[in-house]
């Protein structure tokens, strides 16, 4: 079947009322979970799940896969307001669009943010409607050298970012390193740094700290602050983008959506590396890159664009193969088993109806998303005249809620707390967490996929030179490399006084 | 569609229509006797089934579907919580240590509880701290290659001999200080093959790595291998079960591909309550569970998935002592192979 008449078939299964409401509400629940900060797709999938049972197939998974790239639309809103991601996926985006909601321009943040979004997962879901055999090869051509390779290209990138002094962003960077080394070592099974603790034997998870090192530190900032201001005492300024702001967003937010789209379709990629890349290629790109960090619009544009894009790329694999990169993914495959569906190469084949429903959905699902944003924005800056003494509290049981509601274990509440207030000290020295946050995210999987290619090769390293796509993905990075060595003023902003 | 399908059987009511040996009571005839164990003011709220693995996984799944049968006969409330973290650590030391033992917490464990209780759990707890009260499934570990692989067509002995003869050439995905490298090292050991075991973290990941050719072999369980068999990439070599499963018929078993005994390393999924919880308590969720594994729809449904039940097991007069046989099986290899002493 062609995609044509495929999407023809899709969109005849999608545009019933059932389906069309099962589309919308998890749109909205997505939209609020990705608003909500600590409370992630995986935890309202995981609740969400059982509703499914008793619904067709097509309807449940259409519900299921709306709240998943419904969340990467919400979790940029409590980014810009109040600093605290409301997914991880959104951490990058704090730089700048909080930046520019203390300048007042919060509208333009979340209206760029939302239609950043639109175009970004409308764009995804063409190239999944055409190319996702294709590209579902290409997934499965990451092996262990490839993973290792886009690793030190995403750690090399973020090196562009690091703002303020260079020796804190490096200080950043080995601390986040440190960090992901506890857990157990996925070569000979052993536990490292865990201290005979059974709650550090999975390393520590990656919700709690972000929630922590954001979300909490940046309350116990403002408590420290001033109690009795709201966030924004002067002025809200207007909620849509400018002329200006849409030329500077324009090729941020297509670049950010190729980049988000190839990267969603690795499994080692996903939409927190996906959203990081993106603002490191476009600090990298801007005739400006000091600005980056102090509220430009293409800081918002990019990454979120690229967290949505990479939302689609991560269901190639998934549709084409029954591979899923993600956790939130095999949830959407676990989904469909329990339907009784065998997800795999041949479902496209086997399920045409549900393949081409799923994906006539997502086309569906992100217009939804957007017309349900777009008036949300002027709702959510209203949010910041209410006064901070009111907000704070709520934020932090939300987070409390959110974070507990992952693996319902209460040590995840202390590493929050901990975080909390270890970002708190790091703030007041002015030490940068987005740097830190990649390398713990990056490291994990980069030591995993080194010490795998070095198992699998015959001749040791050379592997890396051997495969085609690794040794471009390190080619690639050793000109950054280099790129940096010469002219390090250029392409460090602010930095230098290493 | 699930629904459906269990209506149906409620009304016309047949586990036998679903290839459930007969003789087995169905689900209507044995419920005055559930009513009779049911004991009074139990349960006095909902009842948590503990997953230590997240959720849409193989076994938070099983456990899924089972607390629906469950909450179909008994009309109590059932409701799945996945404890994750550690691979399971966390939420086996949570049942073991933390849970309350009033019968309203029901694990569905899978048999890598035994191997966390015995290698890593360091005296913290133990696996008799939790209470086996019913089998569910079992999933024999399976190896298998791609079809334009080097073993494309070669007989499991055939491949051991070629990593004889090619020693540390051959790659083979393993998931460190599991099942997965404890049949590896069976092989290498009994037949002088030397694989490259490449660690994943998952068997999931192998099987993704072997579709890709970065390993040759992987080691992994029907339902994930079964869409690739149907589109022609993957060929199985070889089940580690006793004897070979119901609907594999053509698949030889480790111990006939390679003339041994011991080549047996299957996931056996079971439900445990805490020590401790009141004998009538124990004796009723038990009674439910077993009801639950003879409602015809949800055999249908585990059968789909793939899975395999072991007559031994699930015939069991007493399946707690058969699991935990099971479980001293396991404590003796890793004596045997020094790793526990």
């Amino acid at each position: 079947m062609d995609a044509f008449s495929g999407l023809l078939l899709g969109f005849q299964i999608i545009l019933t009322p059932q389906n069309l409401i099962l589309c919308l509400v998890g749109s909205v629940v997505g939209t609020l979970i990705g608003v909500l900060p600590g409370i992630g797709p995986l935890a309202a999938l995981a609740l969400l799940l059982p509703v499914t049972f008793t619904l067709p197939p097509v309807a449940g998974i259409v519900m299921l896969a709306a709240i998943f790239y419904g969340a990467m639309y919400g979790g940029s809103t409590t980014s810009i307001l109040l600093n605290m991601p409301g997914e991880a996926a959104s951490v990058v985006t704090c730089r700048d669009g909080y930046q520019m909601a203390r300048q007042g321009r919060a509208g333009p943040a979340l209206g760029i943010a939302a239609i950043g979004s639109f175009i970004a997962g409308t764009l995804s879901v063409l190239a999944l409607s055409f190319f996702a055999p294709v590209l579902g090869g290409f997934a499965l051509r990451f092996g262990p050298p490839e993973n290792f390779a886009l690793m030190v290209l995403g750690l090399i990138s973020t090196l562009f970012m690091i703002s303020g002094s260079t020796l804190k962003g490096l200080i950043m960077i080995t601390l986040g390193f440190l960090l992901a080394t506890i857990g157990i070592d996925v070569v000979n099974g052993q536990e490292r740094f865990t201290f005979g603790t059974i709650n550090l034997t999975g390393g520590i998870d990656i919700l709690p700290l972000v929630i922590g090192l954001y979300g909490i530190s940046e309350i116990l900032t403002n408590v420290e602050r001033a109690m009795s201001t709201s966030l924004v005492t002067s002025r809200i300024g207007s909620v849509f983008p400018t002329r200006a702001d849409w030329r500077v967003s324009l090729m941020p937010i297509l670049r950010g959506s190729g980049l988000g789209f190839l990267l969603g379709l690795i499994p080692g990629g996903g939409p927190i590396t996906a959203a990081f890349m993106s603002y490191a290629l476009e600090q990298r790109l801007s005739p400006h890159p000091e600005r980056f960090g102090t509220g430009t619009i293409e800081g918002v544009a990019g990454p979120e664009s690229a967290n949505n894009a990479a939302v689609g790329g991560g269901m190639v694999p998934v549709l084409s193969l029954g591979i899923p990169g993600t956790p939130v993914t095999a949830l959407l495959l676990g989904a469909l088993v329990i339907q009784g569906i065998q997800p795999g190469p041949l479902f496209m084949v086997n399920h045409p109806d549900l393949f081409w429903g799923i994906v006539a959905s997502m086309y569906i699902g992100n217009l939804f998303l957007l017309i349900l944003n777009l008036p949300l924005v002027g709702l959510w800056v209203q949010l910041l005249r209410v006064p901070y003494r009111y907000l704070f509290p709520v934020v932090l049981l939300l987070s409390v809620v959110g974070t507990y509601s992952a693996n319902k274990n209460t040590f995840d509440l202390w590493v929050m707390l901990g975080f909390g207030v270890i970002g708190w000290f790091l703030r007041k020295f002015e030490y940068d967490f987005a740097p830190f946050i990649i390398a713990f995210i990056l490291a994990p999987l980069m030591e995993q996929s080194l010490r795998q290619a070095l198992v699998m090769s015959r001749d040791g390293p050379m592997i890396f030179l051997h495969r085609p796509i690794t040794a471009v993905l390190l080619a690639v990075s050793a000109v950054l490399v280099a790129l940096i060595v010469v002219k390090p003023r250029r392409f460090i902003p602010g930095g230098g006084d290493v | 569609m699930l629904t459906r399908r269990m209506l149906s059987i409620a009304a016309g009511g047949l586990a036998a229509a679903a290839g459930f040996p007969a003789g087995l009571a169905s689900a209507q005839d044995a419920r005055p006797d559930l009513a009779r164990l049911k004991p009074a003011g139990f349960p006095s709220q909902p009842m948590e089934m503990t997953v230590v693995y997240p959720a849409g996984g193989g076994a938070d799944l099983t456990a899924r579907l089972l607390a629906r049968t469950m909450e179909q006969i008994s009309g109590d409330r059932i409701l799945v919580n996945n404890r994750t973290g550690g691979a399971g650590m966390v939420g086996h030391a949570w049942l073991a240590t933390q849970a309350p033992a009033d019968g309203h917490v029901m694990g569905m464990l899978v048999n890598l509880v035994w191997g966390d209780a015995m290698l890593r759990a360091q005296g913290r707890w133990n696996y008799t701290d939790l209470e086996p009260i019913g089998y569910i499934n079992s999933d024999p570990m399976i190896w298998a290659v791609t079809t334009d692989g080097p073993f494309k067509d070669m007989p499991l002995a055939r491949i051991a001999e070629a990593a004889k003869e090619k020693p540390n050439t051959f790659r083979v995905a393993t998931v460190p200080g599991s099942m997965w490298d404890y049949l590896i090292e069976q092989v290498e050991q009994n037949t002088g093959a030397r694989f490259l075991k490449v660690p994943f973290q998952s068997g999931g990941a192998g099987t993704t790595a072997l579709i890709g050719n970065n390993v040759d072999i992987a080691p992994a369980f029907f339902a994930e291998l079964r869409p690739h068999i149907a589109s022609g990439r993957v060929r199985l070599a070889a089940i580690a079960a006793a004897q070979r499963v119901r609907h594999l018929p053509d698949l030889p078993t480790f111990n006939e591909a390679l003339g041994g005994t011991g080549y047996e390393w299957t996931l056996i999924r079971f439900v445990v309550v805490p020590k401790n919880v009141p004998a009538d308590r124990k004796a009723y969720l038990s009674a439910l569970v077993r009801q639950a594994m003879r409602d015809g729809a949800l055999v249908e449904e585990y059968t789909k998935m793939g899975v395999h039940f072991d007559p031994a097991l699930r015939d069991a007069a007493d399946p707690a002592a058969a699991l935990n046989a099971e479980a001293e099986k396991e404590r003796e290899f890793y004596r045997r192979t020094g790793r526990l002493r």
